[in-house]
């Protein structure tokens, strides 16, 4: 049924608060094709972290809703009302975030085959295979059985991509897992994401990092104040944007940068 | 002071029993408050007040109240109240083993509440269903991270368990309280009995700044 045209991903009018005072996505409209990488960029605050955590089934939002591969994946009709969630739909998504990704008490490798063997019941020794070859692939095949404190910090966000990649995502969500990295440590996780970028896994990505932003983007969005301001291709987003805010924030996050 | 000490005097025979008295009654009191410490942590955070409320009260009566009190009551109100007597030792047992579950019931809540929400985001993230995050990720995060809590109420158990000497059993502090009226040599006597009791505390103590050194490095 899924047409090259057809979106893998579609949120509309989304509406999220957190209690009755912070009003934080007021009516998000977002399209995405299967095979875009979107890169999501606007103010602290603006409600970036929160749009991947709904996309990824851990917020309850007030209205609004998305569906995934056209299934129905997220609704609400209003504020008072349950989230229904797709909890199926949501296995076919993966994320990594900021902080505390992988579980301390387990080892890298324990931490890649959980999910696989307790969801969906593969067996240890298939899945302890896959996660080998995944950590050669990513420069880790030393690191399987050290545990999550006795990693860098890329090292940590590699390891938290690959354990997302074992349960096979169609969609990977990135919320800044590079933000809270030593400088010199950030390349590495980026290439890793790269390296998926060139297998065409659709991602959403939030960064403040511009070189990464233009490198990985097919396609940039700017949000701020609960709604898109700027959707289009990174060359225009980036580097000849249409609205005032969109400029703004380009240029104050370069400047920072220099 | 012209005081000559004289230790040979205090014969170290009848402390020793004690001290193995001592130690089965922190060792059966530690069983009971590591063991149903964990149901009753589960109890104070229901969301069901019918179920919170008492559990909280039997708690912060543990807390609330001086150690001392709370053996004396079990001793003197328990038989008459509920007409049992079940022997001295299994009465200090029991007093000193529901007030250590008091306080590791809340060492076990602060240590589940202090599971970082992104650990049980990773678990969803994951596809892990409510059972399985809180199995495979909650519980043996929140039971690390109370190890150390475990390990320090349980000496401090240790130490108060010289408390049940005032209701007659025959403890560490028992045996040297009578020891020191027989010799009348009550400062060689008790001065011996600090130091065996810090003899078995100051390795845990230690053991649990290890432990404790040792999560910071992994949580940062
Ligand atoms: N759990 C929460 N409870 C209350 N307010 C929150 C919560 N999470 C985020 N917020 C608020 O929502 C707004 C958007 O936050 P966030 O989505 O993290 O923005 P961004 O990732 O773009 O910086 C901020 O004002 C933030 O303080
Ligand atoms: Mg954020």
């Amino acid at each position: 049924m899924t047409s090259a045209s057809a979106p893998l991903v579609s949120i509309r009018s989304l509406h999220k608060s957190y209690g009755p005072h912070i009003q934080v996505l007021k009516g998000l409209d977002i399209e995405m094709k299967p095979g875009e990488r979107v890169v999501v960029i606007g103010p602290s605050g603006g409600g970036k972290s929160t749009l991947l955590r709904v996309m990824m089934g851990l917020e309850k939002i007030d209205s609004g809703s998305i569906t995934f591969g056209g299934k129905p994946y997220i609704s609400s009709a209003n504020a008072d009302a349950k989230t229904a969630i797709n909890t199926d739909v949501r296995r076919s998504i993966g994320m990594v975030f900021q902080h505390y990704t992988l579980f301390p008490h387990l080892s890298v490798i324990q931490n890649l085959v959980l999910a696989p063997c307790k969801v969906r019941g593969e067996k240890k020794a298939s899945a302890t295979q896959r996660a080998q070859a995944l950590l050669e692939r990513f420069g880790l095949g030393g690191k399987a059985n050290a545990f999550p404190a006795q990693l860098s910090g890329g090292q940590k966000q590699r390891v938290a991509i690959a354990r997302a990649l074992m349960l096979d995502p169609k969609l990977m969500l990135f919320d800044e897992v590079t933000s809270a990295l030593d400088p010199e440590l950030v390349a590495e996780v980026e290439q890793v994401i790269l390296q998926l970028a060139e297998q065409n896994l659709p991602m959403m990505i939030v960064t403040h990092d511009m070189w990464f932003a233009k490198n990985i983007a097919s396609r940039v969005i700017f949000c701020a104040g609960g709604v898109v301001v700027e959707d289009g291709p990174p060359e225009q987003v980036l580097g000849s944007p249409r609205e005032e805010r969109t400029r703004d924030f380009i240029d104050r996050v370069f400047h920072i940068k220099q | 002071m012209n005081y000559t000490f004289d230790f040979n005097a205090v014969s170290l025979g009848p402390l020793l029993d004690g001290l193995i008295v001592t130690l089965k009654l922190t060792v059966a009191a530690n069983i009971i408050g590591v063991v149903l410490g964990f149901p009753l942590a589960l109890l104070i955070m229901s969301r069901v007040s019918a179920i919170r409320m008492p559990a909280m009260l039997f708690v912060e009566f543990f807390r609330c109240t001086p150690a001392i009190v709370q053996i004396v009551w079990f001793f003197y109100c328990v038989p008459m109240l509920f007409n049992v007597f079940l022997g001295s030792t299994t009465m200090g047992i029991l007093a000193l083993g529901l007030n250590l579950m008091a306080f590791n019931a809340e060492a076990y809540r602060a240590s589940i509440q202090a599971v970082p929400r992104e650990q049980v985001d990773a678990g969803i993230a994951l596809g892990l269903n409510p059972l399985q995050r809180v199995l495979y990720i909650v519980l043996p995060n929140a039971l690390r991270a109370s190890v150390p809590v475990l390990l320090t109420n349980g000496i401090v158990i240790f130490q108060q368990s010289a408390l049940v000497a005032i209701v007659a059993v025959q403890d560490l502090m028992y045996q040297a309280k009578t020891l020191a009226t027989e010799t009348y040599r009550p400062i060689e006597t008790f001065t011996i009995a600090a130091l065996i009791y810090f003899a078995v505390s100051f390795p845990v103590t230690q053991i649990v700044g290890h432990l404790e050194r040792r999560r910071q490095v992994m949580t940062s």
